[in-house]
């Protein structure tokens, strides 16, 4: 136990104590605290296990840059979140956190056997080791890997919070309320500019914070900005990604430091747009590289200052510095002010400021100059340390319960080089600096490489008498990278930082290497014998600290994850039972069970009534497009495949449309309504994109044509009433057009009213019964379905879905586009000759069907599939061979698109498409399943009723 | 086409419409490949590797490419773009029919 | 004939009521799609002015683009369809429902999923553009109301979508 908590001092809340429980044991801390500050004050040191070596781990910092103090809170049933920094929990009243990556416990950890055989696992040890044999893999390394990796443990329930998100824009954007964001604000208070100021932590302030001399100017800087009605401040809100054109991501904690978070999003996205960034997000102390630096109690000078100055905790009773730059003594000075006992400062420079000097003797603190740590002592929390000076002799003990590091700084240009802004090396911080922008961005305080904290010394790692391949220096504490695992990586020939990071995954953590990126790069810089400039930079990619899923989906979750689109009728179908299936955004009733039928009985009963009296439909999914204009002909004439022009007002046609490499699109029948108007029907997911292609020709390749496209898809409900009975039904509903079959033949269509409201009436199917599709404006959907039902119950009108729909058109061949096509399917190949205006001299596609593969001979075709055996239904996508006995691999000639059992045959049917298949028909080929081969015969595509004499009465 | 997996990006690009012309979010537009490539009047005289190449080969350059972009969610226009492709940036937006840049 | 057919709205016609801001749906209305590279040709046949710039409105009449209009007019208004002529006159009245959102915090709540900076889209100002990944229409009718054309079978969605946002205002 080092730790302790101050009798005064800090920014906490005396008057406020809090109880909260780490690994099942209580605790108290005050209002103001963070998990990691109350925790410490407690004495508690040991805060997590290492990630590969399981480690023992204290914490480095004192801020969202901590690589060590991972902790996971539970907030009860399905709330549970790994991987938070303790540094970054603020305590309330009843927190429950635990520690990871250790088992049984924490003190006491299995996993730790990984640290003795150490030498074992270097660099590089599971590209190597896990290679061979490869039956290996599945059985025993893969298993034992998994249950080894991973940082903390997934959720098992779903997250039963929810989310808000936002877009914002402004004229200001500034990241991070230190100083001199702060000041950029003020600068900007009161202009007409929209300023929006955001900060991860609970309070703004950032480094002002740990330091009481700023805090008076802060507390009135806050309270002028609050008064700014031009600025927004976001407190606990992390800008983790700065995107294109000054688009940055944020997300705002809103309830998670609440004891008892009432209704309300847990976190918000925001999505700000911004005209100028301002980039104030300070800079990182860097660790030095030295046996021992992950001790639980050896931890940044800075982060003992923070902890110190604002949460009134001691981090020790005798600290020690081991510097190399004048703030760390700043940091130390203030701890032996405030009473906290001093063991020494040990500074790897062989000279310093004589004021820093002068302090130390009046405050009574011996120093050791030029001088390294070699050896920390202590397994679970700092003894001791050992020192030498820097030509290695001299060792000698010195006690301590922490050891502080003072490495100096690493500017945080993460958001800078999201941004893609370049960075200049600076030799006298042994660090990159924000050079070049590549946005509306500026760089200002310390995350611009200007700062007051005095000056240092630069170094890699310090110097050391041991063998330097026999210690544990540590440069990624969250990885647990060493220096000598880089320096191996270089020996082994890697010779890039990309290469090298990706060897010893330094700088792959979920910190993004925040304290560890510099330390690696200078090691493998001296390793490789040339500048740090010549070897690379790695990139930084967002997000800048760990965000949960939940804040980058923000609504879209349950209801609303992606909308569903649901038709007038969709109610009517819910409220009978129906089952659904998603067809591109579309819910769409599959079949409507009726006391506790299966699919297969529901679709043969519905496929009957379509048989043999009428079917009901919903078909309004169905894409529409209004084609209006004096040139409307000539333009559907280029874009289908068959000929437009002569179609008479009041005629349908079925219109397939290519793409221009000659292969199917979509298709759909579309109707003349006058001289200069057409109503086009698509496929259901394919109406934005048949739209979008048809603008594309009109806008770029054929401006002067005088047409114009207007979506009518949900203008219009669509009610597909299909068989015998259907005219019957009809007939009484309709005013003001004669339903006869001379007046209104097959492929028409007819305006009128029915029931009173208007209607486009197409007498179409897509059955083979007589059929009627019933277009009427979408309000009215509802209440027409209605009393079709009503009015049909004398026919035993039955509705169905969808599946009956495939299989009634299965039967007559017609095909679906997407299912019996993929994209490489011709006109001739799916036997649609028919439909190719041959004398055309030109449409969208045609060129492309006299290439030589189109002509060639061997080209799959659409063909039906008759089984030997009529009961077994075979599977949509199964593959089709002509000789079962061949060897495995076989040669594969084709596959099943589409298989039914045909209710009105007695019998399964299915299409396929095989190679050559239309100078197949009447061969037997074979589809080889996993259990048997089923043999099936090859057949045309039209299963019932070929002459088409249901249709025409 | 049955099931279509969720569309989730996050949509960065601020683009100048030159038909609004006004900056709008990337989620407003749609891509439509490189520009300026004329459908030929008259496909049917074209040789095989004419037609070929209208139809599947394109320039792909790293930096300065020609492209068309679709205001889909806005006025509905096609134009036409200069975008680096490297940095992404944009260099200029033009309306459709007007001189390559 | 039995007794007239009556209509159903996608979402329900209720109010929503949240700190700052009311969410309504507007009543039945007349919708037209209105296309022509000359303006002058349909305003003679309509006999009244179209606005020319993309994003204004006028007469009822909000410009959507260049060659774009969508006229909203009292139900049952019937437009000549202006056979012959080189425009294109298209009946949209049910492919939307028009949600109205108002009250001070009105642009907050479209915020949460309109990409658009609402500060600079004044009144007076219409636009096609997105809720996430839903197209609307967006009209502004005042400083603190909007209404916002969305295809009906997206209603039920955007509605919830709006309703969640309203009610995350704090
Ligand atoms: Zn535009």
């Amino acid at each position: 136990m080092s730790g302790f908590r101050l009798d005064q001092g800090g920014r906490i809340d005396r008057s406020q104590p809090v109880s909260f429980s780490f690994d099942g044991v209580t605790y108290q801390g005050y209002a103001g605290d963070t998990l990691a500050s109350a925790l410490l004050a407690n004495g508690v040191m040991l805060l997590g296990r290492s990630f590969k070596y399981h480690r023992p781990r204290g914490l480095l910092g004192a801020g969202s840059e901590e690589p060590n103090a991972l902790v996971s809170v539970t907030r009860g049933p399905g709330r549970f979140t790994p991987n938070l920094r303790a540094t970054s929990v603020e305590l309330h009243e009843g927190l429950s956190a635990t520690s990871q990556n250790r088992w049984p416990s924490l003190k006491t950890d299995f996993g730790a056997i990984n640290d003795r055989l150490g030498m074992f696992l270097p660099a590089g040890f599971y590209n190597k080791t896990f290679m061979w044999p490869r039956s290996f893999w599945d059985r025993l390394y893969e298993p034992a890997i998994r249950r080894m990796a991973g940082l903390g443990e997934a959720p098992t329930e779903i997250d039963p919070d929810h989310y808000g998100a936002t877009y914002a824009h402004c004229d200001l954007l500034i990241v991070g309320a230190g100083p001199a964001g702060i000041d950029a604000a003020l600068e900007a208070s009161g202009t007409s500019k929209r300023v929006v100021l955001l900060d991860e932590q609970d309070e703004a302030g950032g480094g002002a914070l740990s330091d009481p001399a700023l805090w008076k100017w802060l507390e009135e800087s806050l309270k002028d900005l609050a008064a700014a009605p031009n600025i927004t401040i976001l407190r606990r809100t992390t800008a983790f990604g700065y995107y294109h054109d000054n688009f940055v991501g944020a997300v705002e904690r809103l309830t998670d430091h609440l004891p008892h978070p009432a209704d309300g999003a847990r976190e918000k996205l925001w999505r700000i747009r911004a005209d100028e960034v301002v980039l104030a997000q300070g800079a990182i102390e860097r660790p030095l590289v030295f046996a021992g630096n992950d001790v639980p109690g050896v931890m940044l000078a800075s982060a003992a200052r923070t902890l110190l100055q604002r949460y009134g905790v001691a981090v020790g009773r005798s600290v020690a510095l081991m510097a190399a730059h004048d703030s760390g003594w700043r940091d130390i000075f203030a701890l032996a002010r405030a009473g906290v006992g001093v063991a020494a400062i040990i500074d790897l420079r062989e000279s310093v400021d004589a004021a820093l000097l002068g302090e130390a003797q009046v405050l009574g603190i011996a120093v050791e100059l030029g001088h390294s740590v070699i050896d920390v002592h202590g397994r679970l929390a700092v003894k001791g340390v050992t020192i030498a000076r820097n030509d290695g002799a001299g060792a000698a003990l010195l006690a301590c319960d922490a050891l502080l590091m003072a490495g100096g700084w690493t500017p945080s240009v993460h958001l800078w080089s999201h941004s893609k802004g370049s960075l200049a090396w600076r030799d006298d911080l042994g660090a990159y600096v924000p050079d070049q922008p590549n946005e509306a961005v500026r760089c200002v305080g310390a995350c611009s490489g200007k700062w007051s904290f005095g000056s240092g010394l630069v170094t890699d790692s310090l110097p050391t008498p041991r063998d330097q391949s026999r210690i544990k220096a540590f440069v990624d504490f969250q990885n647990d990278v060493t220096a000598k695992d880089i320096r191996l990586a270089v020996r082994e020939g890697f010779k890039s930082i990309e290469h090298i990071k990706r060897y010893t995954t330094t700088g792959m953590a979920t910190d993004q290497g925040k304290t560890s990126n510099l330390n690696g790069l200078q090691i493998a810089a001296q390793a490789l014998g040339r500048p740090v400039v010549d070897i690379g930079l790695t990139s930084f990619r967002p997000p800048y600290t760990p965000q949960s899923f939940g804040a980058l989906a923000g609504h879209a979750q349950g209801a609303l994850f992606q909308p569903t689109r649901k038709t007038g009728i969709d109610s009517w179908a819910e409220e009978n039972g129906a089952v659904f299936e998603l067809v591109a955004q579309w819910r769409r009733a599959r079949y409507f069970p009726q006391g506790g039928e299966g699919m297969l009985a529901a679709v043969n009963r519905e496929c009957r009534a379509v048989r043999s009296s009428v079917g009901i439909f919903d078909a309004s999914t169905l894409g529409k497009i209004e084609v209006v204009g004096p040139d409307a002909a000539e333009f559907l004439n280029r874009m289908y495949t068959n000929p437009w022009k002569a179609l008479e007002p009041g005629r349908c046609r079925y219109g397939l449309l290519l793409k221009e490499d000659g292969f199917i699109t979509d298709d759909g029948v579309s109707a003349r309504l006058a001289a200069d108007r057409f109503h086009l029907t698509t496929t259901t997911g394919g109406a934005a994109r048949v739209l979008n292609t048809m603008e594309d020709y009109l806008q770029t390749e054929w401006p002067d044509l005088d047409v114009w496209l207007t979506s009518t898809t949900e203008q219009w409900a669509v009610i597909a009433l299909q068989g015998p009975m259907a005219r019957k039904l009809l007939a009484p509903l309709v005013e003001g057009i004669d339903l006869s079959a001379d007046a209104f033949p097959h492929m028409a269509i007819r305006e009128g009213t029915i029931c009173g409201v208007p209607t486009r009436l197409f007498r179409v199917s897509f059955t083979g019964e007589l059929g009627f599709e019933i277009n009427v404006p979408a309000a009215y959907g509802r209440a027409l379905w209605e009393r079709l039902i009503a009015d049909g119950a004398a026919y035993g009108i039955t509705p169905y879905g969808t599946e009956a729909m495939h299989v009634l058109r299965a039967e007559k061949g017609f095909i679906i586009v997407g299912q019996d096509t993929d994209g490489t399917v011709t006109p001739y190949d799916a036997g649609l000759d028919w439909a190719v205006g041959k004398k055309k001299p030109d449409f969208v596609g045609k060129r492309s069907l006299s290439r030589s593969d189109i002509v060639a001979p061997g080209r799959k075709q659409l063909v039906g599939l008759l089984t030997d055996d009529p009961t077994v239904v075979l599977e949509e996508g199964a593959q089709i061979v002509a000789d079962p006995a061949q060897a495995v691999p076989m040669t594969m000639i084709g596959h099943v698109t589409s298989a039914y059992w045909s209710e009105a045959l007695g019998r399964s049917i299915a299409l396929a498409l095989v190679a050559g298949g239309q100078q197949r028909i009447g061969e037997v080929l074979y589809v080889p399943m996993p259990d048997r081969v089923i043999s099936a015969r090859i057949s045309g595509t039209v299963f019932y009723d070929p002459e088409g004499a249901r249709l025409h009465v | 086409m049955r099931r279509q997996p969720p569309q989730w990006r996050i949509e960065m690009l601020l683009i100048h419409c030159p038909y609004c012309d006004e900056a709008r979010a990337e989620i407003e537009f749609a891509y439509a490949g490189e520009a300026h490539i004329v459908r030929p009047p008259d496909p049917s005289l074209m040789s095989d590797e004419e037609w070929q190449r209208y139809l599947f080969i394109r320039s792909n350059p790293r930096g300065r490419h020609h492209e068309r972009w679709r205001h889909i969610h806005g006025c509905g226009r096609f134009f036409n773009a200069v975008r680096d492709t490297a940095t992404d940036k944009f260099e200029a937006t033009y309306k459709a029919g007007e001189p390559r840049r | 004939m039995s007794e007239a057919l009556v209509r159903t709205d996608p979402v329900s016609g209720l109010d929503f009521v949240s700190e700052g801001v009311r969410l309504s749906l507007a009543g039945p209305m007349a919708r037209f799609s209105l296309r022509a590279r000359q303006p002058e040709v349909l305003e003679q046949l309509l006999g009244f002015k179209l606005p020319r710039q993309i994003g204004a409105i006028q007469a009822g009449a909000a410009c959507l683009g260049p060659d774009e209009w969508l006229l909203r007019a009292p139900a049952g208004t019937k437009l000549s369809l202006g056979s012959g002529l080189p425009v294109a006159i298209t009946e949209v009245s049910e492919r939307s429902v028009c949600l109205i959102v108002e009250g001070p915090r009105a642009a907050e709540v479209l915020a949460a999923g309109c990409p658009l900076d609402l500060d600079r889209f004044t009144a007076g100002r219409a636009t096609r553009t997105v809720f996430e990944t839903v197209e609307i229409v967006l009209l502004r009718t005042g400083d603190n109301r909007f209404e916002v054309e969305v295809w009906r079978s997206f209603a039920p969605w955007f509605r919830t979508a709006l309703e969640t946002a309203a009610g995350q205002l704090r």
